[in-house]
């Protein structure tokens, strides 16, 4: 795994400016975050998702004020994510990945302790599908039931010419169960294509 | 549906939260009309309800529960040399109750429990006589609540005298009823706390829990499946899952020495708790699987999304099998794990005459959703840490013959078997059976006399 290090960055303001005055979809990835997005299409030789609105405060920029991290795997899936921390336990989280070649849903490890005796287990890592949504072009699946760095997400997962490709959002305060949906609703239906240019 | 300000806040003394419906006026708005059912004749017990319904639920024998529930607590303050008086009035108003209200889910079952604090403050003497033993325990039948692995180091360990449970499909005749007692035994009697709820209702909708929960804005309440029983989205009223009729009857099993008068007889033992459910992380960190591997036992075979589930006693998990499920998998069903304690080990011929098969369940459950925080009401917010807002519970109460039966069968939840064994687990672990989203924050046992002895048992001797 390669993490990319956290970009600070200038102050980009409590609101996601590229998509938040218009409800339409823009055509592009905002033009401040879609260096990022590109570096990314670049890096793993296929498409990625750019979205062009983030619920407040985060915005999509990698490398800005609310990147998480970026890190990219050998068989070249990748995770990108924005969190907004508030003590002790207030979040605005959200994940994009992808995973080039495979629409599979990906295994995830579970380590415990039981009786002394540690265990592992390996499970689906979305699991519990609740239903398909048509958004924009995008036919997703909700998953309720997620693992690692998407546990107590909502995930949202759909194929793209052979590829999986997912966003998640994390429900814990200052949100809602319905309005985690809600923006995972409107993330995906304004989510652009970004194409490899090397 | 949202609620109203009036739904959300209740406050002020006993008497206007007795009268109040709170958030729990929505059961009646949201749940269709009550079935009419049969009456029938009361029973000496206290504990039984007549004319329950019984329905097929995804082919499975289903006891449809109550819909309104409330518990009231409350401590006897009337002076000792006022203790015949208080009885007589108190039985004067449960009287006038039963000729008002049938014992049925249309008309009004009410269940007067006394807990040892009464026994211990107002008739010591009579009661270290009559007071029923348990043989099996060696112990009193009625023993002081206690915590249980699982539960936090504050659960709070209750001391009310009496408790008085009201379950009705009508909601008014358990507010006229609560209120009739509060009033009549003002003096006597000082409400401690109030606790009310609503159990599912099946008729194919959304269902009440995910109805109340979600005008509640409860988080998780989106995620309870459409027409579930209970929030946490199972059915529990299964009729082989609860005890038949007289099976928790101090006298039935054969586990309980009544004494030299048999006073107690028809009586029987109930525990009071409320527990918080944790829904957001039951259905946000369980899948299916994961649900079902909890809530029964790991691997059992059911469709996706079913959720009432057969327990018939030829299915009923053994010790061996328990321990298995520990061993392979790490993790032990809440079912699976209770039912060498809760069922019948072997046919047991009771007391009035029924055989009773292996792997008959013998306690009655009357639990039910809340929307507490963690009551209706309490005397003591402090002590009870009443909270802001609606929170996803359980009151739970259970009719068991004794109380070390009931901590046999909550020991077993936590994977303490019958013999002794001890699978090892750290409290609230994942594989504990529902410990992991569940809260327990009060607890106290209470013993059930008979109908023509509900009223100040043993003052009059």
């Amino acid at each position: 795994m390669a993490a990319l290090a956290l970009v600070a960055s200038g102050c980009s303001g409590n609101e996601s400016k590229p998509a938040a005055a218009a409800e339409t979809k823009p055509a592009t990835c905002p033009q401040s975050w879609k260096a990022g997005w590109q570096r990314v299409a670049n890096r793993i030789h296929a498409v990625v998702y750019c979205p062009t609105w983030m619920p407040s405060p985060i915005d999509g920029k990698i490398g800005g004020q609310w990147d998480n991290g970026v890190s990219v795997e050998r068989d070249k899936s990748y995770l990108v994510s924005f969190l907004w921390h508030e003590p002790p336990s207030q979040d605005v989280h959200v994940n994009f990945r992808g995973y080039p070649g495979r629409t599979k849903i990906p295994r995830c490890e579970d380590t415990e302790v039981v009786g002394g005796k540690v265990r592992t287990t390996h499970m689906p890592c979305f699991s519990d599908p609740h239903g398909k949504r048509h958004l924009g072009g995008i036919t997703a699946t909700m998953y309720t039931v997620n693992r690692g760095v998407d546990t107590w997400h909502l995930l949202y997962a759909w194929h793209d010419h052979g590829s999986l490709y997912t966003v998640s959002e994390h429900v814990i305060l200052p949100l809602t169960y319905a309005k985690v949906v809600n923006n995972l609703d409107r993330m995906v239906r304004g989510l652009v294509r970004v194409k490899p240019t090397n | 549906m949202k609620l109203t300000r009036k739904e959300l806040l209740v406050g002020g003394a006993a008497g206007a939260a007795l009268g109040a419906a709170g958030i729990y006026e929505l059961v009646d708005k949201l749940a269709d009309s009550s079935p009419s059912r049969a009456a029938a004749a009361d029973e000496p017990e206290q504990h039984l309800v007549n004319g329950l319904r019984v329905e097929k639920k995804e082919g499975v024998e289903v006891v449809v529960p109550l819909r309104h529930h409330e518990v009231v607590t409350a401590r006897v303050v009337a002076a000792e040399d006022q203790l015949v008086d208080a009885r007589a009035a108190l039985a004067a108003v449960l009287t006038r109750l039963d000729a008002d209200y049938p014992a049925t889910p249309d008309g009004l079952a009410v269940t007067v429990a006394w807990g040892l604090p009464y026994f211990q403050s107002y008739v010591p003497e009579a009661a270290r006589v009559h007071l029923p033993f348990d043989r099996r325990a060696r112990k009193e039948a009625l023993l002081d609540s206690v915590r249980f692995p699982s539960d936090p180091d504050d659960t709070i360990l209750e001391d009310n005298h009496v408790a008085f449970l009201l379950r009705s499909d009508n909601e008014e005749n358990i507010r006229t009823a609560a209120t009739e007692i509060a009033e009549r035994m003002k003096g006597a009697l000082a409400v401690t706390s109030i606790r009310k709820g609503f159990a599912g209702q099946m008729d194919g909708g959304m269902g009440l829990p995910k109805e109340m929960a979600t005008a509640a804005g409860v988080p998780g309440a989106d995620l309870i499946p459409d027409g579930s029983e209970l929030f946490l989205g199972f059915t529990s009223t299964q009729r082989n899952a609860l005890g038949p009729t007289k099976i928790v009857n101090f006298e039935t099993l054969g586990l309980v020495d009544l004494g030299p008068r048999s006073y107690f007889h028809g009586g029987t033992h109930m525990h009071l708790s409320h527990i918080f459910e944790d829904l957001e992380a039951w259905y946000l960190n369980q899948d299916f699987r994961d649900r079902v591997n909890t809530t029964f036992r790991p691997r059992m075979l059911v469709r996706p999304g079913t959720q009432t589930v057969a327990q018939p006693p030829s299915r009923v998990s053994s010790v061996s099998e328990v321990r298995r499920d520990y061993d392979r998998f790490g993790i032990i069903g809440h079912s699976s794990s209770l039912q060498p304690a809760t069922r019948l080990q072997e046919d047991v011929l009771g007391s009035d005459g029924t055989l009773y098969r292996k792997g008959t369940a013998i306690p009655q459950r009357a639990d039910f959703n809340t929307l507490d925080n963690p009551f209706f009401w309490s005397a003591n917010p402090k002590r009870d840490r009443m909270g802001e807002g609606p929170a996803a519970g359980l009151h739970f109460v259970v009719f068991n013959p004794t109380s070390d039966d009931f901590h046999r069968n909550r020991r077993a939840m936590d994977g303490h078997m019958p013999g002794g064994e001890k699978l090892q687990f750290a409290p609230r672990a994942a594989g504990q059976g529902f410990n992991s989203i569940l809260k327990t924050t009060h607890r106290q046992n209470f013993l059930v006399p008979p109908r023509r002895h509900r009223s100040f048992p043993l003052v009059e001797l």
